[in-house]
């Protein structure tokens, strides 16, 4: 028992410190020897950004999708695009996990405090949108007229720069609603339930030929910049996407993008004027080597049929769901036998081991218990690598995963394990057996068959725990299931489907438990 | 077989056996009789190591068990002891998850290291001894009281032990199945298997036991052959339990 639970320990141990601890290189030079650029952005985000691709959901197009490659060509390196949370992106930038932010991340001061920031490569603003054949509202100021109950309902997006604006400007006068999605509050405009949403104009530019009962009112206001993020002192990779930057806004590059996806307008201008006088705060102004301008291509453009609903959408993407499934099944049918396995060895631990294993094995568990799961795979994933210890995401939510149902799973067993008569015990050590021969032949398998119910029940648990991994950038059935909803109108239809898919991997779990149960309670004292 | 000298066991401050001695030789049947709450089953207990004591020794063989003896540290030991002391309960402890077969085996394949073959020759052979071959895959909870003490009986002597102790064998059984026990424990005796029986039965113990001792109040206040205990009681002890279980 003692041997066999020290050296499981010492095995923990020692992986969690051989794992390998990569030297850091400078971002560029790291870039060029891998031969690409991992660029982070949040799909979920949508269009006109960072969205799923409408025939391969499970590739992503959009204009930053789009000009990182082109940014790539000039690097001379493939540009990845890397999945994660959006608010964790500078943790990923942090941790090395991504060379650069490309994500319609705002230019902040705050920003720049913790890390470098590039030329801007796209001027918004924000954009107040009113209804087609609604008189009330024609300019900002009108946004303050109502009183009462006839207050102007605005819709923005939940935690964007449109709403911190909408706040500050109505104050009391006006009544602000968030919501979690780009698309809604458009909607919500059109169906008349809103009176006005203020967009980020590429939003607002982007998903005008699909909202054609929307107008744009009075003149964008409160300008502002995207700008790639890369890690503080990166100053090499800097320089090389300002140059980039400033060759591709002088040829044209640019500009043939943002016209692709309909996101090109006058504010643009400003990106000239910043590259070829230097105007941005610690930029110098760009070497003055004149620039051939490529040929205009013929105009292409995007076609997002967001107005796309109904079961067919489900149709489609039904494969894509279904892979997303398989993600949830792998990840919950490699953790958990882990965790069954670690909660067991704790649990004897508690119970038979030496006095001294029993303080730390409870505080493992109190501590697990009583942390959220999202926090414990956030440490490894974003904490560890600071230490030297770097774990793949995938490996990051298997393992996180695990140790966190292990505390539950251990107090499962222990309590199965009190449940066993002394006398089965004594039982066995009269007949000559050692306490660890006793406890693996008697006793365990014993508590086994007690603690069936209440191990399933953790199972059908942990799958559907399996969504807080997006924030180690895995994308399982809940994420895949906000990213598709945010770019189609069948959020309900998706919804079903998505619950289809998971009832659908849970109820079989119950049924073979039941299954279990009976056959084992056979032979068990009534 | 069996050497006790002045063993001494506490709870806390509460001595529980105050200095047993005695001599168990191969082939002999000792019953230890007395008041509820003497030390009888503490002290059987003892003898194979499943509860450690405060004073004095046992020796089973060439293997002495001491105060000092430490259950994780002396583990050896203790597993030596007691694949020569088997120990059969008052409520069998059975394992639940095993048939009868398996109970039986379980022992001989994972302590013995028997063959799975020669184990089952053996099983069934002492299933059949105690009248249970029929019933060698059934389930523990598909047994009667008596039918489960049999496997157990078994199952200590596929062990081939050089004593067995019984704890209060039949105290958890209806007459009827006591009467069984108690004579297939009888005929284990006249095959000479050595054996101490912790017993509330008068008439084993009268007639079966070689010795006999009453144990009162943490003493064995009274030993000898049972003619001489129950012919002739001389502590006062004995005397006024023989005449509480004077009708048994």
């Amino acid at each position: 028992m003692r041997q066999w639970l020290g050296s499981a320990l010492t095995a923990c141990i020692l992986a969690a410190l051989v794992l390998p601890c990569t030297a850091s290189a400078d971002a560029l030079t790291d870039m060029r020897k891998g031969g690409r650029m991992r660029w982070g952005g949040d799909q979920e985000g949508g269009g006109p950004y960072v969205f799923p691709k409408e025939d391969n959901p499970a590739q992503v197009t959009g204009f930053e999708v789009d000009l990182a490659s082109r940014l790539g060509e000039y690097l001379k390196v493939r540009a990845e695009f890397t999945q994660a949370q959006w608010d964790r992106m500078p943790d990923m930038l942090r941790t090395r996990k991504v060379h650069a932010i490309i994500n319609g991340y705002e230019f902040t001061p705050e920003r720049a405090e913790i890390m470098d920031a590039t030329i801007p490569y796209y001027v918004y603003a924000l954009q107040l949108m009113g209804r087609k054949g609604d008189s009330r509202i024609n300019s900002w100021a009108d946004l303050k007229k109502g009183t009462g109950a006839a207050r102007v309902k605005i819709g923005v997006l939940n935690g964007s720069a449109a709403e911190a604006y909408a706040r500050r400007f109505c104050g009391e006068l006006c009544a602000v609603i968030s919501y979690e999605g780009n698309t809604d509050t458009m909607r919500e405009v059109e169906t008349g339930k809103l009176d006005a949403t203020i967009e980020d104009t590429p939003i607002a530019s982007f998903y005008a030929p699909r909202f054609t009962a929307l107008r744009r009112v009075d003149e964008p206001v409160a300008r502002g910049y995207y700008v790639i993020y890369v890690k503080k002192g990166e100053t090499a990779l800097l320089q090389a996407l300002n140059e980039a930057i400033v060759l591709m806004v002088r040829n044209g590059d640019i500009e043939r993008i943002y016209r692709k996806y309909g996101i090109w307008d006058a504010q643009q201008a400003e990106l000239v004027d910043i590259v070829e006088k230097g105007r941005f705060y610690g930029y110098l102004k760009a070497t003055a080597t004149r620039v051939e301008r490529n040929k205009m291509p013929t105009e292409e453009s995007v076609k997002v049929d967001i107005r796309k609903r109904g079961w067919q959408v489900v149709k489609d993407y039904s494969g894509i769901l279904f892979q997303s499934a398989g993600m949830t099944i792998v990840l919950s049918s490699l953790s958990f036998p882990l965790a069954i396995l670690l909660g067991l060895m704790i649990a004897l631990g508690r119970l038979y081991g030496r006095s001294w294993l029993r303080l730390p094995l409870t505080a493992y568990v109190e501590f697990l218990r009583g942390t959220p799961v999202m926090l414990q795979l956030y440490f490894i994933f974003f904490f560890l690598p600071e230490v030297g210890v770097k774990i793949p995401a995938f490996w990051t939510a298997i393992t996180g995963l695990a140790i966190n149902y292990s505390a539950y799973e251990s107090e499962i067993y222990r309590a199965g394990l009190q449940a066993i008569p002394k006398g089965q015990m004594e039982a066995a050590l009269a007949l000559g057996m050692s306490r660890v021969l006793a406890l693996r032949r008697i006793i365990v398998p014993q508590a086994v068959r007690i603690v069936i119910p209440p191990v399933v029940n953790d199972f059908i648990a942990l799958f559907k725990d399996t969504s807080v991994c997006s924030v180690v950038t895995i994308i399982e059935l809940t994420k895949r299931f906000s990213v598709l909803s945010m770019s189609t109108q069948a959020t309900v239809e998706l919804m079903g489907m998505t619950a289809l898919l998971y009832l659908m991997m849970s109820y079989p779990m119950s049924i073979i438990s039941r299954r279990i149960e009976t056959r084992l309670g056979l032979e068990q004292q009534p | 077989m069996i050497v006790v000298r002045n063993l001494v066991k506490k709870y806390g401050p509460q001595e529980i056996l105050k200095g047993i001695s005695l001599e168990v030789h191969k082939g002999e049947v000792h019953a230890v009789i007395g008041p509820s709450g003497g030390g009888k089953s503490t002290f059987l207990r003892c003898l194979n190591g499943l509860e450690p004591f405060q004073g004095g020794e046992v020796r089973v063989g060439n293997h002495v068990l001491s105060p000092a003896t430490n259950p994780r540290s002396d583990a050896r030991l203790l597993e030596a002891v007691r694949r020569q002391v088997g120990f059969v309960f008052q409520q069998f402890n059975l394992f639940p998850h095993l048939t009868v077969l398996q109970n039986v085996i379980e022992a001989p394949t994972q302590v013995l290291k028997l063959k799975r073959d020669e184990a089952i020759q053996r099983a069934e052979k002492l299933l059949a001894r105690v009248g249970l071959a029929a019933k060698r895959d059934a389930y523990p909870k598909d047994l009667s009281g008596g039918q489960q003490q049999r496997v157990a009986i078994a199952r200590a002597l596929v062990m081939e032990p050089g004593a067995i102790l019984f704890d209060e064998p039949t105290s958890a059984l209806d007459p009827v199945m006591a009467g069984e026990i108690l004579e297939l424990m009888a005929d284990l005796a006249k095959d000479g298997q050595t054996m101490i029986v912790v017993t509330h039965s008068m008439g084993f113990a009268r007639h079966v036991a070689n010795q006999v001792h009453v144990f009162a109040e943490g003493y064995d206040v009274e030993s000898g052959p049972p003619s001489k205990v129950f012919g002739d009681p001389q502590h006062p002890t004995t005397k006024s339990f023989l005449a509480q279980t004077a009708n048994d």
